[in-house]
């Protein structure tokens, strides 16, 4: 726990930093190309932003801590509603992609791993070295070419929210969710391909197909379970990867996700919701590893925390 | 979970999104309108902030003002009926009858007042603030008849009244301006979700008879061009404002679905030299400079030719716009001399400072920096990001000289000489002829005279070259098929949806 604030901590004091190392000056992006010194300086005032560092470093904090995140520059709302109007794209997004990333990766891993240098194998594999290559951009505009464009099937992009029901909503993120998990699916199937053939070659395999158990037994039972282990910490570096990859694909798709959240804040310096967007995903990403850290102990027995 | 049973889920979820596809796909009612563009505006409050993706969506549709620019550029009486003015000191307004806020409230001369003298007072953070200083007084005569008297004589007064920043609003609407601006416009806003879209509907008790023709017009932002050209192939906007690239006209002008839009607009592409760095503290560097640049090439190059050449800071839109592209043409040999005579035989090296968001202006870039090298010059171009642009280059306070050699930017405002008149303005070019000429042109109302001295401006700005215009960036919108009302060109950047309708 203690570690776990200290990160924390340190996210804080990093974002707080560089948002204000980037050169741009928020007030000089309201007031604009037309604008005068003087409403730049009313601006900044107002923002508070003539104060120390170390003063608007401590108020963010201290208010960070009880909830409040501040109020966006450009919008004029809270920044806690406005990531949390965000999360409904964002986190079905990511969950969908890492569902579509383990539903696919772990069998076709485990498929070549179990017909390992014949065919079946280099069709695997080389289908994931595809997956590796391809930019997830470009890989989303490809999906839109082919289903939207062409085929009529799926939107171009764009989110009408829940309220238009659960279907339409999951497909208008079926797209983009395919298209951010192909990467990490590629990734994710070597790995398991990888970690099972290294438990197939264990003593206790030969063991359990000497004793005469089924070839799906000893898959599933005895190599699988024990491979799950590096599986499962590729994987959870993987749901933060998705997270930030869900930036880019939520541009092509004009998702109003968290990821377009951040780069509008990047580009109008709106430096409360940088700080926010930054915040709470350091926050997801260090719970993703607390929870991958003891799900480690549900696989093996054998690990305890103290 | 077995292999099977994944293998069964997996087939069941995409059978069901499948299915789904059929059912959910968006039927556009002949009434209601999609249309893309490429940002997300800032606040809807036109009275503190300037930027033009509030106009396109508030100007015009949801807040309007007391004179009007139509599509062809000329004021026409709005919301007054008329005016009149004997000694162009003293302007009174008639106000039109009837006439009501979204709020259900009749429109007065008091709320002109407030509007006005809003905009005049430095405590609020009114973008055009000094537009309004030749104004002495708004004295409201009755609730129609409002009188403005003038300090001094303003040729743009009436003019500024037409401009985004003298829109009329509720006075107890104010606070709200920036998320639920209300007006007397023909549509009111119904829904903003930040970061996907804004949607107008109709204002049913519209003073305007038979407008608008649409009920809903939904804005998406759309940032991406290659996203905003996806969106429009596959149906999913109608027209697309801003967000294609010269690139894709001709294709979509072939496609039978579409038809494209090319228009004038008042952005006038700009390579601008740092006036008080050397070597463009000389005259001669900056005319070589000049005749170095192949603006026909460039504009082929970067616009696909679309566009239209420029050769001073006046837009062909501009009533008083003369052609002065070829007082200083495209001469690499003399640019070679004027070079040598300047102490340059062997050219010099200089640095673009262009920001990738606006992707003409690195295209642009590129094609000179090929031709200047023709002529010696050695020019390397930095790509910086848009808010590092504002910050440094275009120097805006607590920046005190910018940092910059070259760069290149459309400036989109229309009637904006007057840059070259403001000495701390990021040209930094300082001209006591140019700024006497600028000052009577202001004070000049006689329509004749104040052509006269704008010639006179173009014919200077050429000659002295403080900067190059390349060429007027075109309006480049595409829309449907059906969908017209459209405006053509634009005289003042707005995106007026009143007229649009489909045609059946």
């Amino acid at each position: 726990m203690a570690t776990l604030a200290v990160t924390l901590l340190l996210v804080s004091l990093l974002v707080f930093l560089v948002v204000r190392v980037l050169p741009g000056d928020p007030a000089l992006i309201i007031v604009g190309i037309e604008g005068s010194p003087e409403a730049a300086e009313r601006i900044r005032e107002s923002l508070g932003l003539n104060r120390p560092l170390i003063v608007q470093y401590g108020d963010w904090v201290g208010r960070a801590l009880r909830g409040d995140l501040g109020k966006s520059i450009q919008y004029d709302v809270p920044v806690a509603g406005l990531i949390a109007s965000r999360l409904p794209v964002t986190l079905p997004l990511t969950l969908m992609a890492a569902g579509f990333m383990a539903l696919a990766a772990i069998p076709v891993g485990l498929f070549a791993a179990t017909h390992q240098r014949r065919w079946g194998d280099y069709v695997a594999m080389a289908l994931s070295q595809v997956g590796v290559a391809v930019p997830a951009f470009w890989a989303g505009l490809l999906l839109i070419l082919l289903f939207a464009v062409k085929l009529g099937w799926f939107k171009s992009g764009g989110f009408d929210g829940w309220g238009q029901g659960a279907l339409p909503a999951l497909k208008s993120l079926l797209l983009p969710a395919v298209a951010l998990g192909l990467f990490q699916f590629a990734v994710l199937a070597r790995t398991t391909r990888s970690a099972v053939l290294e438990v197939l070659r264990e003593e206790y395999v030969k063991t359990a197909r000497a004793k005469g158990l089924a070839e799906r037994a000893v898959l599933f039972r005895h190599a699988l379970r024990n491979a799950m282990i590096p599986i499962l910490t590729v994987a959870g570096i993987q749901l933060g990867q998705l997270m930030a990859g869900s930036i880019v694909l939520e541009s092509v798709f004009y998702l109003p996700g968290l990821g377009r959240l951040a780069i509008g804040a990047i580009s109008a310096r709106d430096l409360p919701v940088v700080q926010g967007v930054v915040l709470f995903v350091a926050c997801v990403i260090v719970t993703i590893n607390v929870a991958v850290d003891l799900l480690y102990g549900v696989l093996d027995p054998r690990i305890r925390y103290e | 979970m077995t292999m099977g049973k994944l293998a069964r889920l997996t087939l069941a979820i995409t059978l069901a999104l499948a299915l789904g596809a059929t059912g959910a796909m968006a039927q556009t009612a002949p009434t209601a309108l999609v249309v893309q563009v490429s940002t997300e505006p800032p606040g809807l409050d036109l009275t503190t902030s300037p930027a033009s993706a509030i106009a396109g969506v508030v100007f015009d549709n949801v807040q309007e003002g007391l004179i009007k620019i139509d599509r062809t550029g000329k004021m026409i009486p709005w919301l007054a009926e008329r005016w009149y003015t004997t000694d162009s000191k003293n302007y009174t307004f008639f106000l039109r009858k009837g006439v009501r806020f979204h709020n259900g409230r009749e429109m007065r001369a008091a709320d002109v007042k407030f509007a006005l003298d809003r905009a005049m007072n430095p405590e609020t953070k009114h973008p055009y603030r000094t537009q309004y200083d030749a104004i002495q007084d708004v004295i409201v005569k009755d609730d129609y008849t409002i009188t403005v008297s003038l300090k001094k004589l303003d040729a743009t007064f009436l003019y500024t009244l037409a401009r985004q920043g003298s829109v009329i609003y509720p006075r107890e609407a104010v606070d709200t301006l920036k998320t639920q601006p209300l007006g007397t416009g023909p549509f009111t806003v119904s829904e903003w979700v930040r970061g996907d879209r804004i949607v107008l509907v109709k204002n049913k008790d519209y003073w305007g008879k038979g407008l608008p023709k649409l009920d809903k017009v939904t804005y998406r932002f759309i940032a991406d061009p290659n996203a905003a050209l996806a969106a429009l192939k596959a149906g999913d906007v109608d027209v697309s404002a801003f967000g294609i690239g010269p690139e894709s006209v001709d294709e979509l002008k072939k496609d039978a679905r579409f038809q494209v839009i090319v228009g004038d607009t008042t952005n006038d592409v700009t390579l601008s030299m740092n006036n008080s760095k050397k070597p463009f503290t000389d005259k001669r560097v900056r005319l070589a400079v000049t005749h170095a640049i192949n603006k026909d090439e460039v504009l082929k190059g970067a616009m696909f030719g679309y566009g239209k050449i420029l050769g001073s800071n006046v837009d062909p839109l501009n009533p008083y716009f003369v052609d002065v592209s070829k007082r200083v043409p495209y001469d690499p040999a003399k640019a070679k001399k004027l070079l040598a005579e300047a102490g340059y035989p062997n050219g010099f090296d200089v640095t673009f400072r262009v920001a990738p968001q606006y992707l003409y202006t690195v295209r642009s870039a590129e094609i000179i920096t090929s031709q200047f090298a023709k002529v010696g010059i050695r020019a390397k171009i930095e790509q910086i990001e848009w808010p590092t642009w504002l910050s440094q280059v275009f120097c805006l306070a607590p920046c005190q000289n910018p940092d910059y050699e070259m760069s290149i930017i459309g400036h989109a405002e229309a009637w904006d000489i007057a840059n070259f008149a403001n000495p701390k303005y990021y040209f930094r070019w300082d001209n006591a002829d140019f700024q006497k000429l600028f000052a009577e042109s202001q004070i000049t109302v006689d329509d004749a005279k104040r052509r006269d001295l704008y010639v006179r401006m173009q014919h200077m700005l050429a000659d002295e070259a403080p900067a190059v215009w390349l060429y007027m960036h075109p309006r480049l919108m595409v829309a449907k098929k059906g969908v017209t009302g459209l405006w053509k060109d634009l005289p003042l950047p707005v995106l007026d949806l009143s007229e649009v309708s489909w045609q059946k």
